[in-house]
């Protein structure tokens, strides 16, 4: 048996590799997609305060911080058993929109786009957003615009675009948003708007030219779980968990979200730091399902947003019952929730109760147990927490949205390379094709395990005897 | 009995006060700011941060300005490059000892001991960290007691003791090991002479005592002591 | 692009959250004028797959927290001119030190999360980079030159560092930067 090695995964916001394994023909027997980092926050938060869990566990991700706070802070909402006041919630919100437009166009512009733009086999070395300014400047600086746009939603609710943990506390939030602050990201709303309608228009265009991705970018069957409104509509903070199937019937729905692991299961594999979360009715590792902008669409009947709605329905032609099933769709999807998550911060910035100043409770604790879930940029985010009568931590499980895909991911990288790969001839723009449809996953492997460490991309041949017949180092410029 | 001037250089400049004065206070009394971490106005003088050392002329040695009595004559160094070393070094020490993560902790942007570092310029520690896990009291009602970032200042034992006159808060075990307890080291909720006042927590310059889902910078209050001191001795 | 002219810096990302490469990408338009005074030869944000020769400057994001990490850290350290510490879990081992009280600390991590919370083949990995017995600033393992603390450092404060030593001005913290 043979070996091919891509490591590290480049353009992500993570680092892994990949392992394709090749039969004796040179035919790839299958790929495996391994993490290589762990940090531990289930174990060494036990003991603290559960209060300073929306601080600790933001640092999980710095893609994605708010996401984890908001998990982090529904799970002590739970704990502390108060109502949140209505303003905190349109704040944490708007919030969260922002995180999601910022993280969205970070995958989009500055990770993925030189892919689009600059072409699969272009050089590595420009490959990626400073190539792009060089030879895209105006898509460039609209990429930083709308991500700006995004931060600074963070910046002007929570006081710092990145681990702005001090406003999020159990019970609502730290202060009040102040009329000036919503005026200066009213002010700038027509811009990000702009930015991301031109960006569906030009994706779309692009879109019609590569069919072959389409087709080859993980399009397989699976599950779809994503967060819905009580009326089936596109959710991102709250609401219940609805899984559906590739023929767009519904397995489960209105999962209250406390009740996750009756339906989700964790795996493990030696070769990887990350787990592999499955749908406990079909077992492992058949219970493979997929979260994140493509599946929450899947899910989801509509959106209440008028653009974002429209664009939806055009989406969900792409596939047959409503169900959208290659990979590379989630591009697609990732534009059409940032319209979304635009329009949303109009509507909620243009509510009267944001601006009131009552957005606090005084808590203490009174459940030792909560469970607190949002849908990152990445899918379903997760956080379980057991505490003691004072408040102590006793038990903390993390499901994070990358996790979710880990088997989508497997599957996705073996179809890949099933068409690309060929042992004879190694050449970038066929490792990249690999690399790519992790990309178009988006995986945050910085939130799933916390995933770094960084070899040269070595390329392994190995005989079915374990011995090395091959080696070679890609040369990095 | 009057009590005499003494005066003294601070900086190269003229002072004269009391007899009995610290070089702290002397210099203060002056517009001259020494760095502190464990002093406070209203408190008896501890000498345990070693950040206000001064340099006196004629003694290779250096003194803590909060503990010095002033002399007839001293000429008192408050910054030099070797203090500012010194004071570094002293600040790196503290941050190395138990766990002090600024990101994750309560006191973030309200904590004396991480505004020092960043004044004084410490940007990494240069010895190996502690990294305790000593379990935290939360047993009362709202004060909580956080060993691991306790910077061992004795602020709350000397409040509690002088200020307070109960004396709930003491020390057991010695050097960097030190760890404050209430009473006969019992949880904070069995304390029998605890009156709940909170002027513990007014006071830690740190995260280490402080009143729960309450605003660090609602709770402290520097100036308590000398305050109750002003009420408690008007004739 | 010629590069002849241009600072050639490297970011390299440890055992963190990614925090601090959002702050550098969150100088926003300040990146299009560093495009035209950087080339950025290695970064996470970029495929070069192997950390290239004479290296001017390399930002360094995370702790040490297993071999591999430590190998590439003690590689770029060889090939680079001036290496920063960006962040604290780089500067002081952050968060992912914060196992590093535990006694055992990788064995007890890997089996809550792997063993104890797992319901299908519980186990801990073992095709992966072995986890060191705790999570250590850059400076305890290499020689770092500059610190730039913060949990992320603010985009500008990355920025200053940045043109400050491409001018060649020297670098002084006090009353700049702080933890957390």
């Amino acid at each position: 048996m043979k070996e091919i090695v891509i490591n590290p995964i480049t353009r992500i916001e993570g680092h892994a590799k990949v392992v394709i394994h090749l039969n004796d023909d040179a035919s790839v027997r299958d790929a495996r997609f391994q993490v290589t980092d762990f940090r531990g926050f289930e174990k060494f938060c036990e003991g603290r305060p559960y209060y300073e869990m929306p601080s600790i566990t933001s640092r999980s991700c710095g893609i994605c911080p708010v996401s984890h706070l908001l998990a982090s802070v529904k799970a002590c909402d739970q704990i502390v058993a108060v109502n949140v006041p209505t303003t905190a919630v349109l704040l944490r919100r708007l919030m969260h929109m922002g995180q999601i437009i910022q993280s969205h166009a970070l995958n989009f512009f500055h990770l993925s786009a030189p892919d689009f733009l600059l072409g699969m086999d272009a050089d590595p070395a420009t490959r990626n957003i400073f190539g792009l300014i060089a030879k895209e400047p105006e898509i460039a600086r609209q990429g930083i615009r709308l991500r700006k746009f995004g931060q600074e939603i963070i910046e002007n609710v929570a006081g710092k675009k990145i681990h702005s943990s001090e406003w999020v506390v159990p019970g609502g939030a730290k202060w009040p948003l102040t009329k000036q602050r919503a005026d200066y990201l009213l002010s700038n709303l027509p811009e990000a708007l702009t930015i991301t309608l031109k960006t569906i228009a030009m994706f779309k265009e692009w879109l019609s030219s590569c069919t072959e991705e389409v087709e080859t970018y993980g399009d397989f069957p699976s599950l779809y779980m994503g967060l819905v409104t009580a009326d089936g509509g596109l959710e991102l903070y709250d609401g219940n968990l609805r899984i559906v199937d590739n023929d767009g019937k519904t397995a489960v729905d209105h999962v209250n979200p406390d009740k996750y692991y009756d339906d989700i299961g964790e795996a493990v594999e030696p070769y990887s730091y990350m787990k592999f979360p499955y749908y406990k009715p079909l077992g492992y590792p058949d219970g493979m399902y997929r979260v994140g902008p493509l599946a929450r669409l899947n899910v989801c009947s509509h959106c209440d947003t008028p653009l974002a709605d429209q664009e939806l329905k055009e989406f969900k032609k792409l596939g047959k019952n409503g169900i959208v099933q290659s990979t590379f769709h989630y591009h697609y999807a990732r534009l059409i929730e940032a319209l979304f998550c635009v329009e949303k911060t109009k509507e909620l910035l243009s509510d009267p109760e944001i601006l009131s100043e009552r957005v606090c409770r005084r808590v203490y604790v009174n459940n030792y147990e909560g469970v607190g879930i949002a849908e990152a940029p990445r899918g379903t985010l997760i956080h379980h927490y057991k505490v003691d009568p004072q408040g102590m931590i006793q038990k903390v499980n993390m499901i994070i949205a990358t996790e979710h895909n880990n088997l989508a991911y497997n599957k996705a990288v073996t179809q890949v390379a099933q068409k690309y790969v060929k042992a004879e001839s190694l050449q970038e723009g066929m490792l990249n094709r690999v690399e790519a449809v992790i990309r178009s996953f988006d995986p945050c492997l910085s939130c799933a395990t916390h995933a770094v460490g960084q070899m040269p991309l070595e390329v392994q041949l190995i005989d079915s005897h374990g011995k090395l017949l091959d080696r070679k180092i890609r040369s990095p410029l | 009995m009057t009590v005499g001037t003494v005066k003294l250089k601070i900086d190269n400049v003229e002072v004269a006060v009391p007899e009995g004065t610290t070089i702290l206070e002397a210099a203060k009394s002056n517009g001259i700011d020494i760095p502190t971490l464990c002093n406070l106005e209203g408190l008896s003088g501890y000498g345990g941060c070693r950040l206000c050392m001064v340099e006196i002329h004629g003694s290779p040695k250096l003194f803590a300005a909060c503990v010095t009595p002033v002399g007839m004559g001293m000429e008192v160094i408050t910054q030099s490059d070797k203090l500012r070393e010194y004071r570094k070094m002293a600040i790196q020490f503290i941050l190395s000892e138990r766990t002090h993560i600024c990101a994750v902790c309560v006191a973030n942007n309200a904590c004396e001991l991480q505004k020092l570092a960043n004044d004084l310029g410490v940007d990494h520690v240069m010895f190996e960290r502690e990294w305790t896990r000593l379990p935290v009291d939360s047993t009362h009602d709202f004060l909580v007691l956080d060993r691991n970032r306790c910077i061992l200042c004795t602020r709350c034992l000397r409040v509690c003791d002088e200020i307070e006159g109960v004396h709930t808060l003491d020390l057991k075990m010695r050097g960097k090991d030190a760890q404050v307890i209430i009473d006969l080291d019992e949880d904070w909720a069995n304390s029998s002479s605890c009156t709940s006042c909170r002027k513990c927590a007014k006071v830690c310059p740190v995260g280490a005592i402080y009143v729960e889902s309450v605003a660090l910078e609602e709770t402290k209050d520097k100036g308590i002591a000398e305050f109750v001191l002003s009420r408690r001795n008007r004739k | 692009m010629t590069s002849t002219s241009k600072v050639r810096v490297a970011t390299v990302w440890l055992s963190g959250c990614s925090g601090c490469h959002m702050s550098f990408l969150d100088q926003d338009e300040a990146l299009i004028d560093l495009a035209q005074q950087i080339q950025l030869v290695y970064s996470p944000i970029m495929d070069v797959k192997v950390f290239p020769e004479n290296v001017d400057v390399t930002l360094i994001e995370g702790a040490v927290a297993n071999e591999d990490q430590e190998e590439l850290l003690k590689f770029a350290r060889e090939r680079t001119k001036i290496l920063i510490s960006l962040g604290d879990c780089a500067v002081t081992g952050n968060v992912p030190g914060l196992r590093n009280g535990i006694t055992n600390s990788a064995d007890a991590v890997l089996k809550r999360a792997f063993v104890e919370t797992a319901d299908m083949n519980p186990q801990i990995p073992t095709d992966v980079p072995t986890l060191l017995p705790k999570a250590l600033p850059l400076h305890e393992v290499v020689k770092v030159d500059f610190y730039i603390p913060g949990c992320p450092p603010p985009a500008d404060l990355i920025n200053w560092v940045i043109s400050r030593l491409m001018r060649g001005l020297p670098v002084n913290m006090e009353g700049r930067s702080k933890f957390g």
